[in-house]
């Protein structure tokens, strides 16, 4: 069987095609169907595009914004009003995968890979998915949760709130080979302080687990306290808790549990 | 220095070039920047087909049945190879200069012996319809033991890998399981010395991670020839290695290579001719066999990995009076030229030092991993980075300068070698004391004024009193027995056997006897079988 490619002018109809064929998956940038076509993986016979520029869009202002599913890492770093997210969209590939990676694709990275979902689940993004019963917005923890049963549903947009400070957003990459390296482990903390105490604690987490997780243990460590050092230590001592890795050629899940507590308390302590 | 015979090569060298310090371009660099060169890849013939494998998904397993069945029917399948559609189905490619057993079939037949082995070899008229194809290939497998550690391969009772070499070790003329090198008393050296430091070293496999996969295209051209464009980086070599496993005199190739799309050594093992022709033979279409980037970093042949242990004796004023080394090249399944690095490695003991005292032990191994081949200096490399690190150990043991130690037990000219050879246009000294002056690093006046042309020979030109090993010799047929006869232990006792009566003559042929690519007229260095 020959592959197909379907190419649509509106979001809606690329999404109704999705939802009608299973072996059907949305191109975004390429950069992870392209290689699975490659590497001969049959079990994708179709290939759907959109060419809907409301899939481009950012809106970067306001204390909430959108990302279209569309957007590469590269126009990221072209706007100043998003710098914090400047560090997890530099982290990804090169500046080929760059130029062709996107938001809406990265949501369905495997791990190594999936490095600025972890930072949208740290700052408690929206999904924006167009399925064959309509649009809806779910929280991305949900979606990443229920992510092998989205194939059919087209990701429209993600939308965020901006954090309150560039203090309270930090993130993460632990890699072999820099820059370039897929992700041993990734981390990204949202923590919005208020009165001098932690308010709303998010620790987010790749390559733990079979999808992005947050470590919750670690945020309960955090919530309602001030971030000093015997706080960032209880988080730290908490950070594997729940997490299910596993052994890759990169790191074993045993070396993964073992420091994604020292590579937290260090995020947290703003140490190298 | 070295001496060129000008009375001989006249115009062989330019004595009068003026190069460094000019900017001179690459013959190739303008092709590369432009995107103009030509690779084997850019060629798309009319009527292509394309060829993909079934790999093994064990890493040892006997192969109880192959069904193609389905496969056979699936859309676009021109044509599906099984090893016993490949010639001469055996292989080792360092045949070619006698060295080294047939190990390796291009297709596995009875067994697969590193997971990724190619099994079967899909013809079909898109890569789609191949892989579509490979997915309804049913082979069952009875698995096997397996090893994957160099010493645990060597011990009795270890999983056989290759029946070619029944004790999972590279057998040497015949005889010996290992490269040995014998240069005075190590062991009487090492009694005796101030300190000793015995460290291990382990290195791992590492990918070429060429930008271009290994593969080629082959199509038939007129007069029953063949033209095959090639990723190859040793073009005269593959076309040899095709024409024996193919069984066709070796001027029936027309080979095009040239832009190689990074090599490093990691495209000389003729991974992808071989079965590209065949297709184009079974077909009589162009057929294309490329690796994909998975294929190319999971069972394209790596540097071998290499263990490595270091026993050294060392005097309180800094000179290493003996070094005792055992090494291991993991060689993975089969020998490609792993047999080869233990040789370079052997010659290389003990590094560029004046040891008194050298003894050394170097093992090609076999183990269910994916075959080892050349890369960049393999067999030196990762020998050298041992004992460079040891080095360092050594000189902080007796409380000595790094470099300053490296310079007072360099070798230098005039000094006998390890091997047996005189070393000459030595110039570690000079190296070490560029790097610290480059570096700012402060050596005293005496090792400044060191020369590799200064105190060499006389006494360190002798060849020291070197003890016979005491331990017997190894049983030459050993070797012989594969699994499928092993002799009981006793009959390891019997008499050698009795030579097989002399073959009749064969009839006459219109191809000669001997193998059309060459083999036998090399009488190399490692020794031939037929010494």
């Amino acid at each position: 069987m020959t592959v197909t490619v379907k190419t649509f002018t509106s979001s809606s109809e690329a999404a109704a095609a999705l939802s009608s064929d299973r072996n059907a998956r949305y191109l975004g940038g390429g950069t992870l169907v392209m290689r699975a076509l490659n590497e001969g993986d049959i079990s994708l016979s179709t290939v759907v595009r959109a060419n809907d520029q409301a899939l481009m869009r950012i809106d970067p202002s306001g204390p909430r914004i959108t990302l279209g599913a569309g957007v590469t890492f590269a126009r990221i770093l072209g706007e100043r009003d998003l710098s914090f997210l400047h560090a997890p969209a530099r982290s990804i590939g090169g500046p080929a995968v760059r130029n062709m990676g996107t938001v809406g694709g990265n949501l369905f990275a495997p791990n190594p890979y999936g490095d600025f979902t972890v930072a949208l689940l740290a700052l408690d993004a929206t999904v924006a998915l167009q399925g064959g019963f309509g649009s809806r917005d779910i929280p991305i923890e949900e979606f990443l949760q229920s992510r092998d049963r989205q194939a059919g549903t087209l990701v429209l947009s993600v939308s965020c709130t901006r954090p309150t400070s560039a203090e309270a957003f930090r993130y993460r990459k632990i890699a072999r080979i820099k820059p370039k390296g897929g992700s041993v482990i990734t981390l990204a903390a949202h923590l919005p302080i208020s009165g001098g105490r932690i308010a709303g604690a998010r620790i987010a987490l790749g390559s733990m687990a079979p999808t992005q997780i947050r470590a919750r243990a670690a945020e309960r460590a955090l919530e309602g306290r001030a971030l000093d050092a015997a706080t960032v230590a209880a988080a730290a001592s908490a950070a594997a808790e729940g997490t299910s890795p596993s052994d890759s050629a990169l790191g074993s899940a045993w070396y993964r549990r073992e420091i994604v507590g020292v590579h937290l308390r260090r995020l947290l302590l703003g140490q190298e | 220095m070295l001496e060129l015979r000008k009375d001989i090569f006249a115009d062989e060298r330019d004595d009068n070039l003026k190069e460094i310090g000019k900017g001179t371009q690459r013959q190739d660099m303008l092709g590369h920047v432009t995107g103009t060169s030509s690779y084997f890849n850019d060629h798309k013939l009319q009527g292509m087909l394309h060829l993909k494998v079934v790999r093994s998904t064990h890493s040892h397993a006997r192969i109880r049945r192959i069904d193609t069945a389905d496969a056979d029917r699936s859309a676009g399948v021109r044509r599906i190879i099984r090893g016993s559609d490949v010639p001469r189905n055996l292989n080792t490619l360092l045949s070619l200069i006698n060295f080294g057993k047939d190990d390796e079939p291009s297709l596995a037949v009875d067994k697969v012996r590193y997971k990724g082995e190619p099994i079967l070899a899909i013809v079909a008229d898109s890569e789609r319809e191949a892989f579509e194809a490979i997915a309804k290939v049913r082979i069952d497998y009875e698995p096997l033991p397996t090893v994957f550690d160099v010493e645990d391969a060597l011990k009795p009772g270890a999983p056989v890998v290759n029946e070619t070499y029944p004790k999972n070790a590279f057998i040497y003329h015949d005889v010996y399981d290992h490269q040995k090198l014998r240069f005075g008393d190590a062991d009487a050296a090492l009694a005796t010395a101030d300190h000793v430091l015995e460290q291990r070293y382990q290195m791992s496999p590492i990918e070429h991670a060429p930008t271009e996969t290994n593969g080629s295209i082959a199509a038939p051209d007129t007069n029953g020839r063949y033209v095959v464009y090639t990723s190859t980086q040793a073009l005269f070599f593959s076309v040899d290695t095709c024409a024996k496993i193919l069984d066709v005199p070796s001027n029936t190739f027309h080979f095009i290579g040239g832009t190689v799309g990074g090599g490093f050594g990691g495209k000389v093992d003729t991974l992808t001719e071989p079965l590209c022709i065949l297709g184009a033979m079974l077909t009589g279409r162009p057929v294309r066999y490329v690796f994909g980037r998975e294929e190319e970093m999971q069972y394209g042949p790596p540097r071998g990995a290499e263990r490595i242990y270091i026993k050294d004796g060392v005097m309180r004023d800094g000179r290493v009076v003996a070094r005792k080394i055992r090494a291991y090249f993991d060689s993975g399944a089969y020998t490609r030229l792993s047999s080869y690095a233990a040789v370079k490695c052997a010659a290389h003991l003990p590094g560029p030092y004046t040891i008194p005292n050298v003894y050394g032990d170097v093992y090609c191994v076999f183990t269910n991993r994916t075959p080892a081949t050349a890369m960049r200096g393999f067999g030196v490399t990762a020998m050298d980075f041992a004992i460079e690190c040891q080095m360092d150990k050594l000189a902080n043991l007796v409380g000595m300068d790094p470099m300053e130690f490296r310079i007072l037990n360099a070798y230098r000219d005039g000094d006998m070698k390890a091997h047996r050879r005189e070393a000459k246009n030595t110039a570690l000294i000079e190296c070490v004391q560029v790097a610290a002056e480059k570096a700012k690093w402060p050596i005293r006046d005496e090792f400044k004024r060191a020369s590799s042309r200064k105190d060499g020979g006389g006494s360190r030109a002798a060849i020291p009193r070197t003890p016979a090993d005491t331990h017997a010799r190894t049983i030459a047929p050993a070797q012989q027995r594969t699994t499928y006869d092993r002799l009981p232990a006793a009959a390891l006792h019997e008499p050698p056997r009795e030579p097989p009566p002399p073959a009749p003559p064969p009839p006459p042929s219109p191809r000669p006897a001997s193998p059309s690519h060459g083999a036998g007229r090399f009488s190399s260095v490692f020794g031939t079988r037929r010494r």
